[in-house]
């Protein structure tokens, strides 16, 4: 085997790593567009399949433009912070859809006040306002999140739709793959009276209770992470959908 | 959710071998005896607890989308996330290094017992895997990354130490020739994980 | 060129690296539930497997000894963001599900393992026909497990239902234990077991 001297070894360490990262950054400057716009569109498409619009990934950005016509930022006492809407910026300084989810969910958990979460108001074709708002919690493995879209009275489930990080396949995962799981929320009212009630997962409800849906066969803990995430989520909610009934 | 809970959680429910398979190769390959095991196990934890925490930092102040905003405003939108593989695998095998000199140096009787095993490690799934789930997952301190690597590496440890008690006796028993040594090993792994289904869905 | 066509083929059988060579299964298991991720995460270490075996063979006698694991490791990272992010880029939904068992493949023993006794000592080309026949023996074992796994698991295959409903009718449930990890594991141990009973000289002698 040859041998090097030292002064070799740190020339060719330092051309190596310089090279390796003149490559790395290159490529991700190259592909960062293609990567968010992924992103972007998978969120735009969960927001428009949980208004009931089922569209491909591809088309999702240019029928989201022309249904969601307005984005909203609302703070937990139903202040609306931020507007934007057909493409520009009404009120604030942030887009909405741009906010990041998770990190304004861990200022609302660690009760702060600053924390803003956005409203997308999707204009079905008749002109009834669909109020879609994104939900986030625990599952059994992992995250679990979703949106949940009320209809234009601000109180019955138009539609919902979840996504999961790493729940069982076939059991919690069934969140997002068994589709009968989302269309059991269909019609079901998050307030009864003027109190808040949220909608529960439980065990054997039956399709009669307006607050509550069945559970999972054999995903009783994911079933109850989706209980406690929509009751959380959607209270920060409820001074601004109550500021949309009077 | 709280230290102590990650803590239970990342040995029993998040099990480095039983749920996400992470570390199988030395974990098959050193599993014949109680006591190399338990070795190789120690050195598992003893790696995992220096190095996860100190790539959560790493991640937290370098890495991350505008993790840079403590040197200056203007860096808010550089994100070097797509730097953490090579900065995390660079990180481990560093740390192992120092940590196998410091050891030799200080005490050799350790070194001794955990000495062979840490070159090992370097290249050990579970301890880069440990990394990047602390890196997804978001832990939102310091003391939590901590406690997840702990229990991680515990987990890690439990589950090298119980198999290779297994194996230990498995040489008295009667094994059809083709399944003996690797096949049964995996078989055996297979209903230990089943057994470790029963925690899934533990808190405290 | 025969020696070249060895390369390829034994990998598969006789050299397994998962059943025989016992590298690799940390990164494995945990992708096969599906048969759609099975398929990627073959398709994707093949591609690191061959091109740091490529490069690093081509680098060989540069590579001064005392560096030599790190230096691997950073090709070795190298190839494993570039797929990293090709995946992110254009095939969303896969990346999504092999989450963070892409960046595993770094330490995916079958990539170092190759290195380490091939690439270091070997010509350009014979690298990379070694790295293919290792990354495609590692893939058939993780095709395999994949597809019993979905089948039974979920009656589908490629997503797609292949049992008819009839089945279901007729009482048929899917096997909710193949979709836990434990099954993976069980069901490599019965390729072994199946595989060793055809290849005598492979069983262990304890």
């Amino acid at each position: 085997m040859k041998s090097f001297s030292n002064r070799y070894i740190y020339i060719y360490s330092t051309v190596l790593v310089v090279v390796v990262a003149a490559i790395l950054a290159i490529v991700s400057m190259v592909l960062r567009k293609p990567q968010d716009n992924n992103i972007k569109a998978e969120q735009m498409q969960m927001i428009l399949q949980a208004a009931n619009k089922t569209v491909e990934r591809v088309e999702a950005e240019k029928v989201y433009n022309n249904y969601v016509t307005t984005e909203l930022g609302v703070k937990a006492n139903g202040e609306v912070v931020a507007k934007y809407t057909n493409g520009k910026q009404e009120l604030g300084d942030i887009r909405p859809f741009s906010l990041n989810i998770k990190d304004e969910y861990k200022k609302y958990k660690a009760n702060n006040n600053d924390a803003v979460l956005p409203v997308f108001v999707y204009t079905k074709e008749d002109g009834e306002s669909i109020y879609v708002v994104p939900v986030r919690g625990i599952g059994l493995w992992d995250e679990i999140w979703g949106y949940v879209a009320l209809k234009s009275d601000a109180n019955t489930v138009e539609n919902v739709v979840f996504d999961h990080a790493g729940e069982t396949p076939g059991l919690g995962g069934n969140i997002k793959d068994d589709p009968s799981f989302p269309a059991s929320f269909v019609g079901k009212t998050i307030f009864e009276g003027d109190d808040f009630v949220s909608i529960a997962v439980e065990k054997r409800v039956g399709k009669d209770n307006p607050h509550k849906v069945d559970a999972l066969t054999g995903a009783t803990l994911t079933s109850n992470g989706v209980s406690d995430m929509l009751k959380e989520s959607l209270k920060f909610y409820v001074p601004y959908f109550k500021s949309l009934k009077k | 959710m709280d230290s102590l809970n990650i803590f239970i959680k990342s040995i029993f429910v998040d099990n480095m071998i039983f749920a996400f398979f992470l570390g199988m190769c030395s974990y098959l390959a050193i599993s014949k005896t109680v006591k190399t095991s338990m070795g190789l196990g120690l050195a598992v934890v003893f790696v995992l607890i220096v190095t996860v925490p100190v790539n959560y930092l790493i991640d937290h102040y370098l890495l991350q989308k505008g993790a840079l905003t403590w040197i200056s405003k203007d860096f808010a939108d550089v994100d070097l996330s797509f730097l953490s593989f090579i900065i995390f695998i660079a990180v481990v095998a560093g740390i192992v290094q120092l940590v196998e000199m410091f050891v030799e140096r200080y005490s050799p009787s350790l070194y001794s017992q955990l000495g062979i095993f840490l070159p090992l490690i370097a290249v050990n799934c579970a301890i880069l895997g440990c990394s990047l789930f602390m890196q997804k997952r978001d832990y939102s301190n310091i003391g939590e990354v901590f406690s997840f690597a702990f229990g991680s590496g515990i987990g890690w440890l439990l589950a090298i130490v119980g198999i290779a008690a297994i194996r230990e006796r498995l040489k008295y028993s009667n094994i059809p020739p083709a399944l003996k040594g690797l096949g049964i090993a995996f078989i055996i792994t297979g209903l230990m994980a089943i057994a470790f289904q029963a925690f899934s869905g533990i808190k405290l | 060129m025969a020696n070249n066509k060895k390369l390829i083929t034994t990998p598969f059988s006789k050299e397994n690296p998962i059943i025989v060579q016992v590298l690799g299964i940390c990164s494995c298991l945990a992708v096969t539930v599906k048969l759609q991720p099975a398929v990627v995460m073959a398709l994707s270490v093949t591609v690191v497997v061959m091109m740091s075996n490529l490069f690093i063979s081509l680098l060989r006698n540069t590579i001064p000894p005392r560096i030599r694991i790190i230096v691997q490791l950073v090709v070795v990272a190298l190839f494993v963001i570039l797929v990293d992010q090709f995946l992110k880029a254009f095939a969303y939904d896969v990346s999504k599900q092999l989450s963070v068992y892409v960046g595993l493949i770094i330490t995916n023993c079958i990539v170092m393992g190759r290195l380490e006794a091939f690439a270091m000592s070997n010509k350009p080309l014979p690298s990379l026909l070694d790295g293919l026949g290792n990354g495609l023996g590692y893939g058939i074992i993780l095709v395999i497990v994949g597809f019993v796994r979905e089948l039974f698991g979920f009656g589908t295959l490629w997503g797609y239902r292949v049992l008819p409903e009839s089945f279901y009718n007729a009482g048929y449930e899917n096997n909710g234990l193949m979709v836990m990890p434990a099954m993976a594991l069980i069901l490599v141990g019965i390729i072994i077991w199946v595989h060793r009973n055809k290849n005598k000289e492979l069983v262990e002698n304890e």
